[in-house]
């Protein structure tokens, strides 16, 4: 079994209104990644360089061993991919759409197949192009998880589901990891979904990737520290700051190297702790993105 | 090369296009099926061979519309996300639209030819000149198959069809005017000339070249989505 | 295997501290006993939706903290400790104490507010009890 389903080092790719720039990703075998970044960061096109469907312009990609974008044909064998922009044909049914899966690929699961249709409230017999969108992605979704391949890659797989759907997804996304030689990669910026379910994150912002690490470390690192600083002083500048709100006397410091000793080093200079505030992965994405956005625009 | 998956992707297009297909293959088999029964009688012929021929290039819309439907109704990326890389792709776009004109092509070949020959009042001299035209024809829908999936345009494609249906009467005046040809036309026996070979040489060259133009084309592009 | 382990997202705590919390209590109750095995960390990830390091994490501090075992391998078991039970129904005590008594400080009650505020409600509950 490889160590990484995913790896990508130095991928490069220039449009005339874009570029990725330098991505790189590790994705460990047997855990699942949400890939943070706002509408337009590059979160889409490094998925389809991952699928070998945009080459790169440098950089090597490596999916499940396989070199991408010259071998994708095996590695496809072993990948599910939806996208957002994907469409089944509008005429046939999705039985139809079912059989030409299956008669692709070996590992094809019915009785899976049969159960995802239940869950999913489709049914084979109903055209693709009656469907409404949530019905359409569910249905890409049901193709791709029935043949039980050993990665999947998905772009935003839950953006435009009813709640009820969404749940449904994120479930069977988990249940593909019952199997630990499984991998799950889906891009979101449903920040709610991502914290709950990944092993791993990692954010994109304008083409470049900024931080991608585990969950907890993120959650532990990061933390929003209120602080009351007494009259007629400043606030010293420890290390590990990304920002810094509030008013003077009331400052709200945002830190994402948070250790104990922190605290005990403000009391020590004579400033207030009045409270260490965990943040969502809202909070930190939005952190992360704006001080990038204000570093380079320094 | 993955032959099961070409095969599976032709088999994919042909079932999504089976109106088309079935429309066109029908109407000129049944065309011709009137004409043969006319025995030979030259209005029919003549009405007959307008009729498959427009049909050929009705053949060519419906070629078209198996390319670049695809881009335009964005299936590109589950077509693209199944166990192939742009060899299978490539190949089943053009080896299925292909195959079907073939059916129809070869009907009408061989049908004009058996007129010329069996029926009374055709100058068999006509052969060599209509084996060229029809290869003419062959070659126009190549050129509409290279187009399509080269470009993936509505437009392009439009055009070549364009430029493929009108050219035909411009070669066929041209090819006339070679003293080889025409005079062989109106001779009671086949006359093949050297001419005629070179012609036809030149006709299968082309078509050859548009197939690796598009395989290069098709190799080159690194945004397939 | 069903863990009937409910996480709140809504709850401002970390997801692997819920989890703690609901196995620590499954062990001092008696539904989980010494020795059982308990659901292996993926199987309860893809139970509770939750991603499969936070539950390696729960697992982790709770075998530091004693209440489980786990076993390459072989799954996890809570430990075979017949004070386990007792012991963790007393650390949950002291942690309610310690909630209490950081509430009542927030407030501005002293010391003998809180033990006073203490006492009286005790006596509530007998009297509500009996």
């Amino acid at each position: 079994m490889i160590e990484f389903a995913v790896e990508m080092s130095g991928v490069t790719k220039r449009y005339k209104h874009f570029t990725l720039d330098e991505i790189g990703l590790r994705l460990p075998t047997g855990s699942i990644m949400g890939f943070v970044g706002a509408n337009g960061a590059g979160k889409s096109t490094t998925l389809r360089i991952l699928m070998g469907l945009v080459h790169q312009d440098a950089g090597s990609v490596q999916v499940l061993g396989y070199s991408m974008p010259d071998q994708q044909a095996p590695a496809k064998v072993e990948i599910g991919f939806v996208s957002e922009d994907m469409r089944l044909y509008g005429s046939p049914t999705l039985g139809w759409h079912m059989n030409f899966v299956r008669s692709i690929y070996p590992r094809w699961d019915p009785a899976y197949a049969d159960t995802l249709l239940r869950r999913f409230d489709l049914k084979a017999e109903q055209k693709v192009k009656g469907m409404s969108h949530g019905q359409r992605v569910k249905a890409a979704l049901l193709l791709a998880l029935a043949r039980r391949p050993k990665l999947m890659v998905l772009d935003e797989p839950t953006t435009g589901l009813d709640p009820i759907a969404r749940r449904e997804v994120l479930g069977e996304l988990m249940a593909v990891l019952a199997d630990e030689e499984r991998t799950v990669l889906f891009s979101s910026h449903n920040t709610l979904d991502v914290e709950q379910i990944s092993d791993q994150i990692t954010f994109i912002d304008r083409g470049r990737i900024l931080k991608s690490s585990d969950k907890e470390s993120f959650l532990d690192r990061w933390r929003r520290i209120r602080l009351v600083l007494p009259p007629e002083s400043k606030l010293p500048g420890l290390p590990g700051v990304v920002n810094v709100r509030g008013s003077n006397r009331l400052p709200v410091v945002t830190t994402d190297q948070f250790e104990p000793a922190m605290v005990a080093a403000y009391q020590q200079i004579g400033v207030g702790v009045q409270s260490v505030d965990a943040m969502t992965l809202e909070e930190i994405f939005v952190a992360s993105v704006e001080s990038r956005r204000e570093g380079s625009a320094q | 090369m993955n032959w099961s998956m070409v095969r599976r992707l032709i088999w994919k297009d042909w079932y999504l296009n089976r109106a088309g297909i079935l429309f066109s293959l029908t109407g000129g088999l049944v065309t011709l099926g009137l004409v043969a029964a006319s025995r030979g009688s030259q209005i029919a012929v003549i009405l007959g061979i307008i009729v498959v021929v427009t049909i050929l290039i009705g053949m060519g819309a419906i070629v078209m519309a198996s390319i670049v439907a695809e881009r335009k109704q964005q299936t590109l990326p589950f077509v693209m996300s199944l166990p192939i890389s742009y060899w299978e792709y490539t190949t089943a776009k053009i080896l299925g639209s292909l195959l079907i004109f073939l059916v129809l092509w070869t009907a009408m070949l061989a049908s004009m030819v058996a007129t010329i020959l069996l029926a009374p009042g055709f100058a068999h001299g006509l052969i060599p000149f209509v084996v060229i035209m029809s290869v003419e024809i062959l070659m126009s829908t190549c050129l509409v198959i290279t187009v399509g999936v080269a470009t993936e345009s509505q437009g392009w494609t439009v055009g070549a069809a364009q430029v493929g249906a009108l050219s035909l009467n411009g070669i066929g005046w041209w090819i006339v005017r070679f003293p080889d040809i025409g005079r062989a036309m109106s001779s009671a026996t086949v006359r093949w000339s050297s001419t005629a070979t070179a012609l036809l040489a030149a006709e299968l060259a082309a078509i050859a070249l548009m197939m690796a133009f598009t395989f290069f084309v098709q190799s080159r592009k690194k945004d397939f989505i | 295997m069903n863990s009937s382990i409910i996480i709140s997202q809504s709850d401002g705590r970390p997801m692997y501290l819920q989890i703690m919390e609901q196995v620590r209590q499954k062990v001092a109750v008696g539904e989980w006993k010494p020795g059982e095995t308990i659901p292996s960390i993926r199987a309860l990830a893809v139970e509770l939706q939750v991603s499969v390091i936070t539950v390696k994490r729960a697992y982790l501090e709770l075998e530091r903290e004693g209440v489980i075992v786990t076993q390459h391998g072989k799954g996890s078991t809570v430990a075979r400790d017949p004070d386990l039970g007792p012991r963790l129904y007393d650390q949950e005590f002291e942690d309610h104490l310690r909630q209490v008594v950081r509430i009542g400080m927030l407030l501005g009650l002293s010391e003998d507010e809180i033990a006073e505020r203490l006492r009286a409600t005790a006596m509530q509950l007998e009297t509500e009890a009996s």
